[in-house]
């Protein structure tokens, strides 16, 4: 498995910009939460970031979405142009398009396979759940439409969002500070103002990308590797150690897992432990617009992981921290995969939530991952062989974003 | 040790002394007695029930109307103010039943509204967050709604109680339906109301193949649909009790 993983020879191998391979963990472990919490009544669910945080894997996949973009992209922006960079951006926005209709297909599929084995169609009269049986040529618009988004499938829909926000502040990636406070600037004004992209069934998108777009571009500024000019070494974008902040964020992040773990304890408890003013704060971090919250959370995480983990931490390397790094290296096909497994694995707990279910699903579906991403890099390893060797400049630098099983997102 | 603590405390002594055979009926279909934990009192009720009348308000969606039952007088708000009229013979009850199919919290927030201003009520029962589960609504709104619905209960001088969403498979696998539950418990927690775990009480009949509605042959369905809702009366009954008894045990909480 080693020799399919990107960066993964000796960290002395290659001399220039390493891969990351601490970002390629954390992305796959992120990705593998994903699909676990997108079964319900998974029972490893309980040991996912949610229940230990304020924040949880989709902070996480977004923060490295947008680092893994501000890497791809803004490294074409600088060797090939805006024009060549935005091509393949949209290239990409139109990719990830079609597999969120797939995967909207497949879910109607889904929906109705269960509600015909459970027998519940006077349930999902009840709930006016139906929506697609009862206006199902408005429902197929609206979906294309990226307005109604069934539940579970609103990740996609935010990220093609974002990219679509990236194509035009391709640019800005070289003057971070201005991208950041224009996006900072806009996070505000959207908290404060309430405003939020509409949905069919009413409200506003379960996450809205106006708001998490701040999380995107943060990601986007920590990932762009400037071109150094001749002779100088590159001044990527950096928050250095301070073992204040360093305090400061392992303070949050210990709060934030006192307040997740005592509103799961049993109500009874709860309402010892937890006073009012409190709950009435953790009842307001809301998800749909990235509470405050929930992003100076994933950010304290990301601070101390990357100055905790050294980037040659040798157990990034290790047998087990192998296959996430290979999901990781392959984020969007184990993504897509990652959601239409769930599908299946919810249809399963469905018959049974009993634990020989539980295991066959995890596992099955873990390793179902794995596989992907083993695929995507075998492919990527004979596409290479297969073509001439690339000139200096072009092995140094990210490749081109385009294929599937690119690194990018 | 906190007084509420020592009630507790009591409460459980005077449960160990009762005759065995009482407690072994398993009052509430089996559902285990951590999960009917008001968590809060409930002195407004308790004040009333000494005075001689309770005045019962229930709100939310099509559940509360006992749809798939044997008819209205099955339906869980009916079924507890029989209980409850049967448990204190000379306690003048008032029950007013307010639900609609695919109602989401705004929806019984403005029935609550109607009601209130007509006149007040010492409980209201406050069923939420189905259907927004299902249609994947903003939580946010829920919360938003929830806070202020429940601050108005509370300046009519009322007492609340929360009831999430019930135990579905479908549910659970076609919706987030953890999120809105996750909220309305934080909610509950906020305003000091009690919670009726529903789902939890629902999915552990389930999971004991006491009450599953979902698996219930067809031809069984309807008597399946009215022992669900009898099984949920004499738990709401269970809770009731205690959060009365908590409120006893601690007049001045307010």
């Amino acid at each position: 498995m080693r020799s399919l993983v990107r960066g993964a020879e000796s960290p002395a191998a290659r001399t220039g910009r390493r891969r990351d391979l601490r970002v390629d963990l954390f992305r796959g472990l992120a990705l593998s939460c994903i699909f676990i919490d997108h079964v319900p009544g998974n029972w490893l669910g309980l040991l996912t970031l949610r229940n230990i945080a304020l924040c949880d894997a989709t902070e996480a996949f977004v923060l490295l979405a947008g680092y893994a973009a501000g890497l791809a992209y803004g490294s074409e922006l600088d060797r090939r142009g805006f024009t060549f960079a935005a091509a393949s951006l949209a290239r990409r926005i139109g990719t990830l398009y079609v597999a969120h209709i797939f995967l909207f297909v497949v879910f109607t599929a889904q929906v109705g396979y269960s509600a015909a084995a459970l027998d519940t169609t006077a349930y999902l009269d009840e709930l006016h759940l139906d929506v697609f049986a009862e206006q199902p040529y408005l429902a197929l618009l609206q979906a294309l439409l990226l307005r109604f988004q069934p539940a579970f499938l609103d990740i996609l829909p935010l990220y093609i969002v974002l990219l679509m926000l990236l194509l035009p502040a391709l640019p800005l990636l070289r003057v971070p500070g201005l991208l950041l406070g224009l996006s900072a600037g806009l996070y505000l004004a959207v908290r404060l103002a309430d405003v939020n992209l509409p949905s069919w069934t009413g409200g506003g998108w379960f996450f809205n990308p106006l708001a998490w777009q701040f999380l995107f571009f943060i990601g986007c500024a920590l990932g762009y590797v400037p071109r150094p000019p001749e002779g100088r070494p590159a001044g990527r974008l950096a928050v250095p150690f301070h073992p204040a902040l360093a305090v400061l964020a392992g303070l949050l992040l210990l709060l934030g897992a006192a307040a997740s773990l005592i509103t799961q304890a049993e109500s009874d408890t709860t309402a010892l432990l937890l006073p009012e003013r409190v709950a009435e704060l953790l009842s307001a971090v809301d998800k749909t617009g990235l509470h405050p919250l929930r992003l100076v959370s994933i950010l304290a995480l990301t601070y101390l992981l990357a100055h905790l983990v050294p980037i040659g931490a040798g157990w990034v390397r290790s047998r087990a921290a192998l296959p996430f790094v290979l999901m990781g290296q392959h984020g969007l096909p184990v993504f897509c995969v990652g959601i239409f497994l769930s599908f299946l694995g919810r249809l399963a707990l469905e018959l049974s939530d009993r634990w020989p279910m539980q295991l066959a699903v995890n596992l099955a579906g873990l390793a179902l991952l794995v596989g992907v991403g083993a695929i995507g890099a075998w492919y990527r390893l004979r596409e290479a062989a297969t073509r001439p060797p690339p000139g200096q400049d072009a092995a140094a630098l990210p490749r081109a974003a385009a294929s599937l099983t690119n690194s990018a997102p | 040790m906190t007084r509420r603590s020592w009630s507790r405390l009591l409460l459980l002594l005077s449960l160990c002394l009762l005759p065995h055979g009482l407690a072994a009926q398993a009052p509430a279909c089996g559902a285990p007695a951590e999960l009917l934990e008001p968590g809060a009192p409930l002195p407004a009720v308790a004040r009333a029930a000494a005075a001689g009348a309770l005045r019962v308000l229930v709100v939310g969606s099509a559940s509360v109307l006992g749809p798939g039952t044997s008819g209205p007088a099955a339906a869980w708000p009916a079924r507890l103010e029989a209980m409850l009229a049967a448990r204190r013979p000379g306690l003048r009850l008032e029950f007013v039943v307010r639900g609609q199919r695919a109602a989401t919290a705004q929806d019984s927030a403005a029935l609550l509204r109607e009601e209130l201003a007509k006149h007040g009520f010492d409980l209201v029962l406050w069923q939420t967050g189905t259907v927004e589960a299902a249609r994947g609504l903003e939580v946010e709104e829920m919360v938003e709604t929830l806070h202020a619905g429940l601050d108005k209960v509370r300046a009519a001088g009322g007492d609340a109680v929360l009831i999430d969403p019930q135990f579905s498979r479908f549910l659970r696998t076609n919706s987030n339906v953890d999120a809105y539950r996750e909220a309305i418990r934080l909610v509950a927690a906020a305003h000091a109301v009690p919670l009726f775990r529903r789902y939890e009480v629902m999915r552990h009949w389930a999971d004991a193949e006491e009450v599953d509605l979902e698996r219930a042959p067809r031809e069984a369905k309807v008597a399946t649909a009215d022992k669900l809702n009898d099984c949920l009366a004499k738990a709401l009954v269970l809770l009731l009790r205690q959060a009365v008894a908590e409120a006893k045990a601690t007049p001045a909480s307010r």
